[in-house]
């Protein structure tokens, strides 16, 4: 990191390096036969450099020729790409705490016994078959820049996932433990999903039209996709995010609060600072339904005249290699503030209605103007109050500004996502349901 | 780099040890709205190591070479660990021993074209779209994706193949007062630079698009029968029967293999269902696969009858059925895993006019917008459509999405067009992007398909 730094600063008006380590390893099982075991060791380098103005980027992975390297970098520099922000200055964050060592010492057989325990938990609790993967794995993330910042941390990461399928098919319904460490999964939670998917064993048609909806933990990625996109700095840069000029405004309901905190202390992977060494703070992006805060990292920050909110993650919608992407205004470690009904209740109070506990095609649609339409995989039919089954060939569409405004009751409780996060159920009001009945 | 992978192999305590190596090089031009945002060219590398031991299989991706003996101990370690304990007993069907070098044939070689002159075409086709009425902005990105690829495996084979994907693409986005409508835009292919020249009607043609979806109504959801055009039937083929013809999705389900077992009638008369990753100047072109198995063109269904389907070696051995080379990934931070590749319905006899004749009412559905497919289930989303009544062709609709179910929809196809078109760009998502997913078909009448609408 130092030597590119070096490098790097005689050849630019400031320089930034990043580096990330990862290790991993997983096992996956269906039906108590395991079917994979698989290790990832990975790691890469990003450089940018500042120059009269203009930004040059360049990244690697086995860093084999510093001097080839940094040239890649003032190459990219002579593409003109116009940048008005300066790299931060360094100062002292908390430790993050986010890394435990046993971690290391797992092996394939500890993760063949925490398997085999959920297996024998769920014995002859499900009528279709059952599939758990486990894995842990540690990451280093540093970032160095030529205005004395220097900030790297730790985290390590385990994790139990089971999908239950329902008979005959390969869709069900799943749960996932995250945790630092090794750590048992809950009794009380595996009870609750095995009640769930027994209540979603029948299948039932139900009709097309405007209905309750309730979206669940690893549904609500399909609503949150759509606001990060208009809440972001580059749609508002481009004039083209549905939240122009909306700043300050109540714009969904007042059940409605979504925030991003990278450095909660219970974040399994918890974050101090961002991509680029801004430090993380807990960010409402939208407070009671008031449009409170864009989503900046340090060039749309300095485009749009504002100041940086510690969101410049290098990542994308779709994985990729981290240090091939740019860092991007994105809401890490999202959270919608938690109501007052438990999700029995809510339940129970729907005449009728779909649950959604997955979706098909959240990516498909106008996801800029908010517009989403997805299919139930699955989604549970709620009749007087009681589940009645899962739905067949079922889909859910609407506004995410309309079908925000309409929140009836949020759920007591966060859960963990599958997609990051952390969500309670939102049960909605008079959403388009279409169907083949 | 050959050599060097069979000295890092030798002496494996395997019965059966592959190696990849990997250097992938990216060239990237990206703009946002009329700014230039990105540009630059870079190489990354790695290593994919897998090991047959005990019937256990086990495998270990590293990025530098000094790990490269931890990540054979490793997969030595899992697959001892699996096969100890009971897990999934894996054989490897058998396969010629190959060794080939295998040299890139381009139409312009995109190393010739200095950068300056990529980004002049990049902002030429970015500006032409801005230009268009009513354009708020754009997202348009150049991208050269080179692969060398080299593979070694204690058979003794040997195989190097380059492959490149050229291509411009992204969105045009247009706005009125507070409404935005975006649309998607490619072209390219594996062939070389010149598929990325002379397109300026493509440019002009998506930002038209964009401009009138402004105008146009959402769609009321509900049951519909619908005419898909090539895209869409592309997309559709995908979605609804390619990623179940990919033997590893139905492997470790025995209900679902019963369902598919070859012979089995799924589809329509009308409907023959090809994936050919040999078809040249396509985006899904390649000879080898990532276990050194050169490609086959595979007839999946033949007149609604299922023919065939795609497998690794360790598929084709568990099914019993012929190794097809469509073990891929997407690069060297993974392992293969079975992929489709290029694929596509047989053109029939119908123009669009009988189509839509037939037809009656219903929507004629337009230009991919993106699927997913989650065990028999699947959606995938139409960029834009018309509402067809009485065989005519009426109003431009927007926001559409269309969910089936593999048993029931192949067989509701009651027509397929004589016209024919393959994508130019791939992008399917199952655990690792695959951008060679090239799809394709004609325009083709299906009866009772779910969509979503307002």
């Amino acid at each position: 990191m130092k030597k590119i730094l070096e490098t790097a600063k005689n050849k630019s008006d400031q320089a930034e390096v990043y580096y990330t380590r990862s290790s991993s390893g997983s096992m996956s099982m269906r039906d108590s036969k395991t079917t994979k075991m698989s290790t990832s060791i990975q790691s890469g380098y990003a450089l940018r450099l500042l120059k009269g103005g203009k930004i040059g980027t360049a990244y690697t992975k086995s860093l084999k020729n510093i001097d080839e390297f940094v040239n890649n970098g003032c190459m990219s520099l002579k593409g003109n790409v116009e940048a008005s922000f300066e790299f931060p200055e360094h100062i002292e964050l908390l430790d993050a705490d986010a890394y435990d060592p046993s971690v290391g010492k797992i092996s394939y057989s500890d993760l063949q016994k925490e398997a085999q325990k959920l297996l024998k938990y769920l014995e002859g609790k499900i009528e279709g078959l059952v599939d758990i993967g486990v894995g842990y794995g540690t990451d280093e993330t540093g970032i160095m820049n030529s205005r004395g910042l220097n900030m790297s941390q730790s985290s390590s990461f385990y994790y139990i996932y089971t999908s239950l399928l329902f008979p005959n098919t390969e869709a069900g319904i799943c749960k996932m433990f995250l945790n630092r460490e090794i750590e048992d999964f809950s009794r009380d939670e595996i009870d609750s999903l095995v009640e769930m998917y027994k209540a979603g064993l029948p299948e039932v048609d139900i009709p097309s039209g405007k209905m309750k909806v309730m979206f669940t933990v690893d549904s609500m990625y399909g609503l949150l996709w759509r606001l990060s996109a208009a809440a972001q700095g580059k749609s508002f840069y481009n004039r083209v995010s549905p939240l122009q000029d909306k700043l300050g405004q109540k714009v969904l309901s007042d059940k409605f609060t979504l925030y991003g905190d990278p450095s909660a202390p219970d974040n399994v992977g918890r974050r101090m600072f961002d991509d680029e060494g801004m430090p993380t703070k807990k960010h409402h992006v939208f407070e009671k339904g008031v449009f409170k805060n864009l989503i900046l990292n340090l060039d749309y920050a300095a485009k749009l005249g504002m100041k940086p909110t510690g969101n410049g993650f290098r990542g994308g919608m779709w994985g990729g290699e981290t240090v091939s992407l740019p860092p991007v205004p994105s809401l890490n470690s999202s959270r919608i503030a938690p109501g007052d009904t438990s999700f029995e209740k809510m339940v129970s109070s729907m005449d009728r209605g779909v649950i959604i506990f997955g979706m098909l095609g959240a990516h498909s649609g106008n996801i800029l103007n908010g517009d989403l339409c997805v299919g139930l995989n699955p989604g549970y039919y709620v009749k007087d109050g009681k589940i009645r089954g899962r739905v067949k060939d079922g889909m859910v569409s609407g506004n995410v500004y309309e079908l925000l405004n309409n929140v009836i009751t949020v759920e007591d409780t966060l859960h963990d996502s599958l997609m990051g996060g952390k969500y309670p159920s939102i049960l909605l009001d008079d959403v388009s349901v279409s169907a083949k009945k | 780099m050959l050599e060097k992978l069979k000295a890092l192999l030798a002496g494996t305590d395997a019965d059966f040890a592959d190696i990849r190596y990997e250097e992938k090089r990216e060239t990237t031009i990206g703009f946002s709205g009329p700014e230039i945002r990105i540009v630059g060219s870079n190489t990354t590398d790695g290593y994919v190591v897998r090991v047959l031991k005990n019937g256990g299989f086990s495998t270990a991706t590293v990025t530098k070479e000094e790990d490269v003996p931890r990540a054979i101990k490793l997969a030595i370690n899992g697959a001892e660990t699996l096969a100890a304990t009971g897990g999934k007993k894996t054989e490897m069907e058998d396969v010629p021993v190959v060794n080939e070098i295998v040299k890139l044939h381009l139409d312009g070689n995109p190393d010739d074209i200095p950068m300056d002159d990529k980004i002049a075409l990049t902002r030429h086709y970015n500006d032409l779209m801005l230009n268009q009425p009513e354009i708020a902005t754009t997202n348009l990105g150049y991208s050269e994706l080179g692969r060398k690829k080299f593979y070694v495996n204690t058979e003794e084979s040997a195989v190097a193949e380059e492959i490149l994907t050229t291509s411009i693409a992204g969105e045009v986005i247009a706005k009125r007062d507070g409404l935005v409508q975006n649309v998607r835009v490619s072209v390219g292919g594996a062939d070389g630079y010149n598929k990325v020249l002379n397109r300026d009607d493509v440019f002009i043609a998506r930002a038209e698009i964009a401009r009138k979806l402004l105008d146009a109504e959402p769609l009321k959801g509900g049951t519909y029968d619908v005419i898909l055009n090539p895209s869409m039937t592309g997309l559709f083929t995908h979605e609804a029967f390619g990623h179940f013809s990919e033997a590893d999705i139905i492997e470790d389900n025995p209900t679902l293999r019963e369902k598919m077992s070859l012979g089995s009638k799924l589809g329509s008369d009308g409907v023959t269902i090809i994936a050919d990753s040999t078809l040249p100047s396509q985006v899904g072109l390649y000879k080898y696969d990532d276990e050194g198995v050169r490609v086959k063109p595979v007839t999946l269904m033949e007149k609604g009858v299922l023919t065939a389907r795609l497998h690794s070696r360790r598929s084709a051995k568990a099914f019993g059925e012929p190794v097809t080379g469509h073990a891929v990934a997407e690069d060297m931070r993974y392992d293969p895993i079975i992929r489709m590749g290029t694929i596509f319905i047989e053109p029939g006899s119908s123009d669009l006019d009988e189509l839509v004749n037939n037809l009656g009412d219903g929507l004629y559905l337009l230009d991919a917008k993106g699927g997913q497919t989650a065990g028999e289930n699947f959606t995938f989303g139409a960029q834009y459509g018309f509402i067809v009544e009485n065989g005519i062709i009426g109003p431009m609709i927007r926001d559409i999405n269309i969910m089936g179910n593999l048993f029931s929809t192949l067989k509701n196809i009651e027509a397929t067009g004589s016209d024919f078109s393959l994508s130019e760009r791939g992008g399917c998502g199952k655990g690792q992007l695959n951008i060679k997913s090239a799809y394709g078909g004609p325009h083709i009448l299906i009866r009772n398909m779910v969509v979503g609408g307002a």
